[in-house]
Order: structure tokens, then C-alpha cells, then sequence
């Protein structure tokens, strides 16, 4: 009994730990700077509200421009959200799309295809993640200069690439070879060469890792901050993380717009989350074999 | 249909040698076994045939073809694996069409053949499930209906019945053996039970440490092993081997030391002709038809299997008759058998 007691006061103060900040993001974004700021706190807003919401997405519009002292201390790049947020879907789905594309086909070369120097292609692929980001920084700035990339969704696309590749690779090589061996030969026997054994046994049966896989890409593209801030110069292609954080810059923070803005960034990886996660199932490959 | 021919096939696996120089012909339509104990080498070889493994050195032919670096979707060969593989994101219709469908063959022709195939193999009321609804011997059924559904020339069946239990064994292996007449194709077929490999072939390759001890059909295997290591594979019980304690036939020249072989069924009851041995019997288990006893002699004991109706019991004397033309004798040294 006392067990079970403990079990859970230690989940609750667990959730409340994860969840915590979450729930006070949603709470601020629905109050008012003033409201936000007050001691003791508003934990939930007393007069809650999307004029938050209304003034960032009006932000272009100089109309309401003129209205930002109702809301609070409007910064000056909030006319650039929307744009970011739309370069932040279009780099997440281009490095999710290709991630997986390069991913798969290196992890089912190297985990099904014996070939000499097949341990040696994956130590070389895992290696170049040992390397910190911020040491790759400055090598990475110039090459992408060099492409005449800089300012591009394409540069932070390639640098994301970089960055999920080796890691879906691991992934997806160990789940594959926890596919039984046995379908890929029958499926080879049955008439497929590699493509056929790719689309017809590994792909069907990696669901739950393809899924964990393009969210991992998408996660991580979309919050990364580092490259895109050295690779990026404007609105052209800045993402939402840079905008965001443009907001505390400048000479005043308004937290109402901060967590506002905070609560866009958040919706569409949650979206994403609750769209895939009836895929990420296991199980998928009961059955097979006998086991 | 197709011939098989291997010449000099080896298989190493860096350092070590999985299956070293094996010549082997399997004629067109034959019923070919593999026999042997596990790491023998028996599977690498279906799987070289297979063109799932490559091939070290040594050449393989179907027919005239040489084969020895095609793909497997190549070589048109149908396999059945021990594990059945079956695709488990696919319906039982969807994997016994599964090969035609890569194939591209019409529609209308695919479903011919899928109704045909699960007629004949009694699965037409399983078409619409899939493979973890079903029990073993179910899906072994579907296995070899997606293996017959494109009418391979060359049949190859990695120890498929393994995973089955004893009755559900029995009735697939006279099935195999029924498609094998029907179909006509050739197959080669790997396991490690000898009475799989008895009931089956039309001649079984005695394979170990990678090398085939002896090809014989399964009289000859039976009758005349090569040498003690095929002679002790086959048989239940035990042949008995022995370096004294057997009579030598009288063709063995005096003083060359050998081994002699007694399979347990070869004794009678003592009478003319026979040599007779007697001793105190030590052991007695009934099976049924026959009586499985364990025999002290002098210098050995000898296990034997006599008809139920000897009546012996524990710890009574026994004589017994054996034939000096049923014992099996090889050379001490090289193993070997020798004949008059």
C-alpha cells in the first residue's frame, strides 16, 4: 500500500516536472503582460483570451499595429512569425522526406547486403556524430558559403540532413536486423531482387521505426537553433526558433507574445505526434516465423 | 525440370571452410536428401543451390546453365524454409500469389492458380487470413503452396518440418512426398532426422564436417554404410559398434584390427547358421510391437530391438543368433567399411 503510495506522489511530481512548464506556457499565452508579471502569479488566466494570438498574426497589418499598447509591448519581429513558421514546415518536411529516403536505403545495404567493409561504413557514418555541432560550425558556414547557399532552406535542409542521418541509419539497421532473415530470403527466392526485398519485407515490417524516424528528422529540424542561426540572415529563410528568440532581444521582452509564440512553435511536432502515433505499434511482425 | 550439378563447391567463412569441394549430381526429378548432424554443411549447400549464399569456389549448374553467380530471383528455384517466412503483413492468398504477382502474370491466371493450389492443399477456407491466425502445420501448408504455386523445376526445403509436432510431421511427409510425384520436380531436401530422410529420398547425401560421407539411396545408406559415422546416423537405436565382443566374419583377415557393426533388429533367435551370443539381459524396454534390451555380454553390451513376443525379462540369461553375413565390418584405423 505505502509502495503503491509512493509509486504515485513520485509519478505526479514526475508529470508535473514535464508537464509543468508546458501547462505554463498555455496559462501565460492566454493572459495579459500584466497578468503574467503580477506576484503571486495568475496559474491560470483570469481573463483569458486569444489577444495574443490576434496581435502577432496582425502584426503586418499596421491598423492594429497602433493597438499594440492594449496587448502589451508588440516586438518588432513578430510581422515575421508566420513566414518563419513556414519555413520551419517546409525545411521539417524536406529533412523528414529525404532523411528517410538516404536513411533507408544505407540501412538495408548495410544491415542485409554483405559487403566488404560493411562494420567499417557504419563506424565511419556513427564517427561523424561524435564531433560536437558547435565544432562543425564555422567548417560547415564556409562550405555552405562556398555553395552560395547561405540564406537558403537548402542549407539548413543539407545541415540537418548531416545532422539525422547517421542516427536513422543506426536505427533503422537495428531494427531490420531484428527482421527474420528468412523473409528476405523468401522474398528473394520469391522473385525480388533488392528493391523488391526493400518495398516488400523491410519497409512493410520498419513501420513503428519508419514513423519514429520522420518524426525524429522533423523534431529535430524544427527545433534546432545553432545552424540556423549562423546560416540564416533574414526572413528569406530563418525559422521559427530564431524568430522566437529575436523576441527577447529585443530592448524590451514581452512574455505574453514570447509564450504565444511558443505555443505555435509547439503544435505542429503535437499534431504530428497524435497524426503518427497509431503507427508505432510493435508487433507488427507476429507471425512471421515461428518464435 | 532441372539437373543440379555441383563441382567443387566450397563455402568459407573467412578462416573456416563451411563446405569444402563437394561433387555432387542430383538427377533431373529426383527426391534428394541432405542428411547430416547441424553444421555439417547441409543447409550452406541449399542455400549456395539457392543463390542465397555466395559461392567460394566450384561451379554450380542447372541443366547446362551455369548458375553459380546468378541472383536467386534468377534461378527460378522455389524454397521452404524451416521457420515458413511467411510475409506477415499479407493475407495467405496474397502470399501464395505473392511469387506470380512479381512476375506479373495476368490477373485471371493468378487466381486459377491460387484456387488450384489451395484446393489442393485443403487452405481454401484460410485464403482470407493471415499468417499469426494460423497454426503450424497451416502455415507450413502455405509455405509450400507458395513454393508450387509457379511450378518450379527445382524444389528446396530447409529441414521444413522441424517445427511440426510428431503426428502433424507424419502426414506432411507423406504429403511432400505426394507433391513430389504429382509435380515432378526436382527437390532437395535438408534435414537432420533420419527417417525424414529414409521415407523421402530417392538417394540421401550423407554430409558432415562439410564433406558428403556417402551418397547412396536409403537401402544403400542402410545397408552398406561407408563408414561408423554413417552407420551410427542412421538407425534407432543405435548400430552397435564394437572392437571385440562381435564375431568377425570369417572373410576378415586374422589380426587386422576392425570395428564390427550389429544394427539392433539384425538377431534371432539361435539356431543353424547363426553364430549365437549369449549374456544376461540388463535392461528391457517395451515399444509396443517390438522390445528394446539392453544385452551384457562378456566384454560389451549391445542394445538390441526383438519382436514383442520374445518375452525377456530383466536379469535372465539370454542366447541370441546373429547372421555373420548382417554384421557390418570397417577398418579400426580409417573407419572405413570393408567387404569381402
Amino acid at each position: 500500500m505505502a509502495r503503491r503510495l509512493m509509486l504515485a506522489l513520485f509519478s505526479a511530481l514526475f508529470v508535473l516536472y514535464v508537464a509543468g512548464p508546458v501547462l505554463w506556457l498555455l496559462s501565460s499565452s492566454l493572459q495579459m503582460e500584466s497578468e503574467i508579471t503580477a506576484v503571486p502569479p495568475n496559474w491560470l488566466p483570469p481573463h483569458p483570451g486569444l489577444h495574443n494570438f490576434t496581435a502577432i498574426f496582425t502584426a503586418g497589418d499596421s491598423a492594429e499595429y497602433a493597438n499594440r499598447g492594449i496587448a502589451g509591448f508588440l516586438p518588432s519581429g513578430a510581422a515575421n512569425l508566420l513566414p518563419s513558421l513556414y519555413n520551419s514546415l517546409k525545411v521539417g518536411l524536406w529533412v523528414a522526406a529525404l532523411n528517410l529516403v538516404f536513411s533507408l536505403t544505407a540501412a538495408y545495404a548495410i544491415a542485409v547486403i554483405d559487403f566488404k567493409g560493411r562494420r567499417a561504413t557504419l563506424y565511419t557514418v556513427l564517427a561523424t556524430r561524435v564531433i560536437p555541432d558547435i565544432a562543425l560550425v564555422v567548417p560547415l558556414f564556409l562550405v555552405i558559403r562556398n555553395l552560395g547557399l547561405i540564406n537558403s532552406i537548402g542549407a539548413l535542409v543539407v545541415t540537418y540532413l548531416a545532422i539525422t542521418v547517421p542516427f536513422t541509419i543506426f536505427i533503422l539497421i537495428s531494427y531490420f536486423e531484428g527482421i527474420p532473415r528468412d523473409l528476405y530470403r523468401a522474398c528473394r527466392i520469391d522473385g525480388c531482387g533488392h528493391w523488391g526485398a526493400l518495398r516488400h519485407v523491410y519497409l512493410p515490417l520498419s513501420l513503428p521505426a519508419l514513423v519514429a524516424a520522420l518524426m525524429f528528422a522533423f523534431l529535430t529540424s524544427w527545433n534546432e537553433f545553432l545552424f540556423a542561426l549562423v546560416l540564416t540572415q533574414n526572413v528569406a529563410a530563418q525559422t521559427l526558433p530564431i524568430i522566437i528568440a529575436g523576441f527577447v532581444m529585443d530592448f524590451t521582452t514581452s512574455f505574453s507574445f514570447v509564450n504565444a509564440a511558443g505555443v505555435i512553435a509547439i503544435l505542429p511536432p503535437v499534431l504530428l505526434a497524435i497524426l503518427f502515433q497509431r503507427y508505432i505499434v510493435s508487433g507488427l511482425t507476429a507471425g512471421a516465423v515461428k518464435g | 525440370m532441372a539437373a543440379i550439378t555441383l563441382q567443387g563447391v566450397t563455402k568459407r567463412y573467412g578462416q573456416v571452410t563451411a563446405v569444402q569441394a563437394l561433387d555432387l549430381a542430383i538427377r533431373e526429378g529426383e527426391f534428394m536428401v541432405l542428411l547430416g548432424p547441424s553444421g555439417c554443411g547441409k543447409t550452406t549447400t541449399l542455400n549456395m543451390i539457392a543463390g542465397l549464399e555466395d559461392i567460394s569456389a566450384g561451379t554450380l549448374l542447372f541443366d547446362t546453365k551455369d548458375v553459380t553467380r546468378l541472383p536467386p530471383h534468377q534461378r527460378e528455384v522455389a524454397m521452404v524454409f524451416q521457420s515458413y517466412a511467411l510475409y506477415p503483413n499479407k493475407t495467405v492468398a496474397e502470399n501464395i500469389a505473392f511469387p506470380l504477382k512479381l512476375r506479373r502474370v495476368p490477373q485471371a491466371e493468378i487466381d486459377r492458380a491460387l484456387a488450384e493450389v489451395a484446393e489442393q492443399l485443403e487452405l481454401t477456407p484460410l485464403l482470407g487470413r493471415r499468417p499469426h491466425q494460423l497454426s503450424g502445420g497451416q502455415r507450413q501448408r502455405v509455405a509450400l503452396g507458395r513454393a508450387i504455386v509457379r511450378h518450379p523445376s527445382v524444389f528446396l526445403m530447409d529441414e521444413p518440418l522441424s517445427n511440426l509436432d510428431a503426428t502433424l510431421r507424419l502426414s506432411m511427409r507423406s504429403l511432400i512426398k505426394r507433391l513430389h510425384h504429382s509435380l515432378k520436380a526436382t527437390f532437395v531436401y535438408v534435414t537432420h532426422d533420419q527417417a525424414e530422410a529414409l521415407t523421402l529420398a530417392d538417394r540421401i547425401a550423407v554430409m558432415q564436417g562439410g564433406v558428403i560421407q556417402q551418397l547412396d539411396t536409403p537401402e544403400g545408406i542402410y545397408e552398406r554404410p561407408a563408414n561408423t559415422f554413417v552407420a551410427s546416423f542412421l538407425g534407432s537405436p543405435q548400430i552397435n559398434l564394437l572392437r571385440q565382443g562381435l564375431p568377425r566374419p570369417a572373410w576378415v583377415p586374422a589380426g587386422q584390427p576392425v570395428i564390427i557393426g550389429l544394427r539392433p533388429e539384425d538377431v534371432a533367435h539361435p539356431r543353424e547358421g547363426l553364430t549365437t551370443l549369449g549374456g544376461r539381459v540388463e535392461l528391457v524396454s517395451p515399444l509396443g510391437s517390438e522390445t528394446q534390451l539392453e544385452l551384457a555380454l562378456p566384454e560389451a553390451t549391445l542394445t538390441l530391438r526383438v519382436p514383442k513376443d520374445w518375452r525377456v525379462r530383466e536379469g535372465e540369461a539370454l542366447e541370441i543368433g546373429i547372421d555373420p553375413a548382417r554384421l557390418h565390418v570397417f577398418d579400426a584405423a580409417t573407419e572405413r567399411r570393408l567387404a569381402p
